[in-house]
C-alpha cells in the first residue's frame, strides 16, 4: 500500500505591546544600550516589573549596565536550531553584566568552546539591524569586541512581532492512507463500525462511540451519488492569501450509505437558487492526473477530500425527505 | 475529612520514536486496557481529566480530538490541563477530595515525533527575553549541567554514571524506548553535544500515552486487591528568569517535599522526572535522598521521554512497584519547563 508522507507549517504571528519596563528595554537595546531595574538594593537585568520576591509593581528605575560583563555558566551549541540567533555553532550563556547583580542568558558568539570559559568577560555587541527585541544584541569575548557607533531610532519601541514557525513531518496514519489513495483512485473509502453498524468517511481509524479500534477489513468503498444535508453561502472578503472572489456554495452531503456527511463541499455549478437541502447530488472526479490530495491530513477536525473533485451535478432523482436523512454522527 | 484516595489500575503505551496512529487511538488503547483490567463500567467514572499539548502535534485542538480515545458518549464530565498528566492527576486528586465524588480516570499523552521540540519548548518561556533567542530545554540543561561542575555538586562522570545506570535499568522495562548497557568509561569518550552535555545525557523524542484510574474510599477497595494509596501530591515553581534562579539546586522540591512529609518515613522507590542526566544530582541532593531508596528502577525519562506523560509515567512506575510488592513506599516526581523549573511530587504507599 502507498505511504503518504505529510508535512505541514504553523504559524502565529504574535504582535505584543511590551509594557512600561520591557518597553523601555527593547528600545534601549535598539539604542545600543542595556537596561537594568532597580529593585531594593539591586539591579535586574533584564528588568521585570514586579519585586520577585515580593510581588510588588517597581518603579520604572533603569540603570544602564554592561555592555561587558562575567560568565557565569554556558554551554557550547554544537548543532543551533533554526531558531538559534546563529546558524554556525555558538554558545549560550548566562551573563551578568557590569552592574547588575543577575545574570541574562544570552549567546556568545565565539571562535569554538575552546574560547569559552566560566568566569570570562563578555561584551555586547549590536546587530546592524535591530527591530528592538532582544535578539539585537549578542555577546563576544572582551578581547573580539570591536567598537560600534550605534545611530538611536526615533520614538519607543511600543509594539514587538515574534512569528511563531514551526513545522511537522510525518506520514498519513494507515486508514487515511488508504482513503486519500481512494480518493486517487476515484473512489471514496469510509469505514463501517462492526459494532454499531454507522459507517464514517472520511474514519477517524476508530468508532468514538464505542471506544474500538477499526482494520482494513471495516473498509467500505461508497459510491459517489448523495444527498444535500445543509448548506451555506460564502461570500468572500478581502483577507491576505483570499483567493475567492465570487460567492459560493458550500454544503454538507451524506454519500449514500455514509452516517456522517462529507463536509465544506464547494458546488459551483449549480445556481442557489436551484439548491436544496435533500438534493440527490453526484460528484464527478478529476481526471487521475489532475487528482491532488496534498490537503489530506491527519487531523479529523478538519476532514476534506483534497483536490480530486471536478463538481457535484445533480443526479435529477427526486428530492430525499428531510425526515429520511440519515442521523449524523 | 475527606477518605482516602487510591489508584485502582493504570496503562501505559510503549514509548515509541514514531506511533503510526492518532493519538486519540493510542489513549484508546490504554483506557480501554483500564476498563478490562477493572470492573467498572466507564459511563460509571464520574470525572475525566487529561494533560497534553496541541503544540506537540502542531494541530490545534487536538485536545478535543483525543477525547476521542476516552468515550464521550453520552457527555462526560471532562477537563484537561496544558500540561504533563502528573497535573491531571493532581487536579484529580482535588476534585475527588471535595467528598462528592468517587472516580477519575486520567490520561497523559503525546506525540513529539511529527515536530521538533527544540523548537517548540522555547515558546514555554518568557516572550520578549527568552523566546526570540530559541532558548531551549536542551540548552537551559547544558547552563545546568556546567553551574554544578563550577559549583562541585557534579562531576561529568556522575553524569554518565546516571546514564549508564538508567539506561541498564530500561533493559528490563518493556516501555523502555532506549535501553543499553553501555559503561561510564565509553560514555565520557562520546563527543559534547551541547557540553558539558553529551547527546546521551539527553532524552529520546517518544510518542507515548499512558492512564490511571483513581476512586475514593471503600469503593478502590471493591475495585482492586492492592489499592496504592495517593498520601499527598504538592508542586511549586520558581522564576522564569533562569538569572533569579540557582541551577545547581531545586528549591521548589525541597518546598513540595516539606509540606508532603517526605521525610516522614522510609522511602523504597523514587521515580524521578531526569529528562536530562545532570537533573538526577539536583534532585537527589534537594530531596536528600539516601542510599535505601532506588532511583528510576525503570530507567526514567532518560529511557522513554513521551512529553505530557512522561511526569505521570513516573507515578505509573512507582504505583506498580508498590503493587508487585517491590516497594512499599514511594515518591513519583514530575517536572515542567526548563531546567526543572516547576516540580510536582506525589507521595504513594501500600496498604500497611
Amino acid at each position: 500500500m502507498s505511504e503518504f508522507p505529510v508535512s505541514f507549517t504553523l504559524e502565529y504571528p504574535y504582535t505584543r505591546t511590551p509594557g512600561p519596563v520591557i518597553g523601555p528595554f527593547l528600545t534601549a537595546l535598539r539604542d545600543g544600550r542595556i537596561l537594568g531595574i532597580r529593585c531594593g538594593g539591586r539591579v535586574l537585568c533584564p528588568p521585570m516589573e514586579f519585586d520577585p520576591d515580593t510581588g510588588e509593581t517597581l518603579r520604572p528605575d533603569f540603570v544602564e549596565v554592561g555592555p561587558s560583563g562575567r560568565v557565569e555558566s554556558w554551554t557550547w551549541i554544537a548543532e543551533p536550531t533554526r531558531k538559534h540567533p546563529f546558524q554556525e555553532p555558538f554558545a549560550f550563556a548566562l551573563v551578568k553584566l557590569d552592574g547588575a547583580d543577575t545574570a541574562m542568558a544570552h549567546a556568545v558568539k565565539a571562535a569554538g568552546p575552546e574560547a569559552m570559559s566560566t568566569g570570562m568577560r563578555v561584551t555586547a555587541q549590536f546587530r546592524e539591524e535591530r527591530a528592538g527585541a532582544v535578539s539585537d544584541v549578542y555577546f563576544v569575548p572582551e578581547d573580539d569586541a570591536r567598537d560600534q557607533a550605534i545611530q538611536p531610532g526615533e520614538g519607543e519601541v511600543e509594539i514587538t512581532t515574534h512569528l511563531i514557525s514551526l513545522t511537522y513531518e510525518g506520514m498519513l496514519h494507515p486508514h487515511n492512507a488508504r482513503y486519500a489513495q481512494g480518493l486517487l483512485d476515484g473512489k471514496f473509502i469510509g469505514q463501517r463500525s462492526p459494532v454499531s453498524g454507522k459507517v464514517a468517511i472520511p474514519s477517524r481509524g476508530y468508532d468514538a462511540i464505542a471506544c474500538v479500534m477499526l482494520t482494513p477489513a471495516d473498509d467500505v468503498e461508497l459510491p459517489p451519488t448523495g444527498t444535500v444535508a445543509s448548506y451555506t453561502v460564502i461570500t468572500p472578503i478581502k483577507y491576505r492569501g483570499q483567493t475567492e472572489t465570487e460567492s459560493y456554495i458550500s454544503a454538507t452531503i451524506f454519500l449514500d450509505g455514509s452516517d456522517q456527511s462529507l463536509p465544506m463541499q464547494d458546488i459551483r455549478d449549480i445556481p442557489l437558487d436551484e439548491f436544496r437541502v435533500g438534493m440527490r447530488v453526484r460528484a464527478i472526479f478529476k481526471p487521475p492526473a489532475e487528482r491532488n490530495i496534498d490537503a489530506v491530513g491527519n487531523d479529523w477536525m478538519y476532514p476534506t477530500v483534497g483536490d480530486v473533485l471536478e463538481r457535484w451535478e445533480p443526479t435529477g432523482e427526486p428530492d430525499v425527505p428531510v425526515e429520511e436523512l440519515p442521523e449524523t454522527m | 475529612m475527606a477518605e482516602d484516595i487510591a489508584i485502582v489500575a493504570f496503562a501505559q503505551t510503549p514509548s515509541y520514536r514514531s506511533y503510526g496512529d492518532s493519538e486519540a487511538s493510542m489513549i484508546m488503547g490504554v483506557v480501554n486496557q483500564i476498563f478490562g483490567d477493572v470492573e467498572i463500567d466507564r459511563y460509571e467514572i464520574d470525572f475525566t481529566i487529561a494533560g497534553s499539548c496541541d503544540y506537540l502535534l502542531g494541530l490545534p485542538f487536538s485536545f478535543i480530538a483525543n477525547v476521542d480515545g476516552y468515550g464521550a458518549w453520552p457527555p462526560i464530565y471532562e477537563s484537561h490541563v496544558e500540561m504533563d498528566g502528573a497535573w491531571a492527576l493532581f487536579e484529580a486528586f482535588v476534585r475527588l477530595q471535595c467528598g462528592d465524588i468517587d472516580s477519575a480516570l486520567v490520561v497523559g499523552s503525546g506525540k513529539s515525533s511529527s515536530g521538533v521540540p527544540r523548537e517548540i519548548f522555547p515558546l514555554q518561556t518568557d516572550p520578549y527575553v527568552s523566546a526570540p533567542l530559541g532558548l531551549d530545554p536542551v540548552s537551559v540543561a547544558g547552563l545546568q549541567a556546567r553551574a554544578l561542575l563550577e559549583a562541585g555538586k557534579a562531576t561529568e562522570r556522575d553524569f554518565a554514571e546516571v546514564v549508564s545506570r538508567s539506561r541498564r535499568d530500561g533493559l528490563s522495562n518493556p516501555h523502555a524506548q532506549v535501553a543499553k548497557d553501555v559503561s561510564v568509561e565509553t560514555l565520557l569518550k562520546e563527543p559534547y553535544y551541547a557540553s558539558p552535555l553529551r547527546r546521551h545525557d539527553l532524552p529520546p523524542i517518544s510518542d507515548v500515552a499512558a492512564a490511571m484510574l483513581i476512586v475514593r474510599g471503600q469503593r478502590a477497595r471493591e475495585l482492586c486487591e492492592k489499592p496504592v494509596w495517593i498520601r499527598g501530591i504538592d508542586h511549586r515553581i520558581e522564576s522564569h528568569h533562569l538569572g533569579l534562579r540557582d541551577l545547581t539546586d531545586s528549591p521548589s522540591s525541597r518546598i513540595a517535599a516539606r509540606h508532603l512529609g517526605l521525610d516522614g518515613g522510609s522511602l523504597d522507590v523514587a521515580e524521578l522526572c531526569v529528562r536530562y542526566s545532570p537533573e538526577e544530582i539536583v534532585l537527589r541532593q534537594a530531596l536528600e535522598l539516601g542510599d535505601g531508596t532506588k532511583i528510576n528502577p525503570s530507567g526514567g525519562p532518560l529511557c522513554g521521554h513521551p512529553v505530557m506523560a512522561t511526569g505521570l509515567t513516573r507515578v505509573i512506575e512507582v504505583a506498580r512497584r508498590i503493587r508487585n510488592g517491590e516497594a512499599g513506599r514511594g515518591l513519583g516526581h514530575a517536572a515542567s519547563g526548563p531546567a526543572l523549573q516547576h516540580n510536582l511530587l506525589c507521595i504513594l504507599e501500600g496498604d500497611a
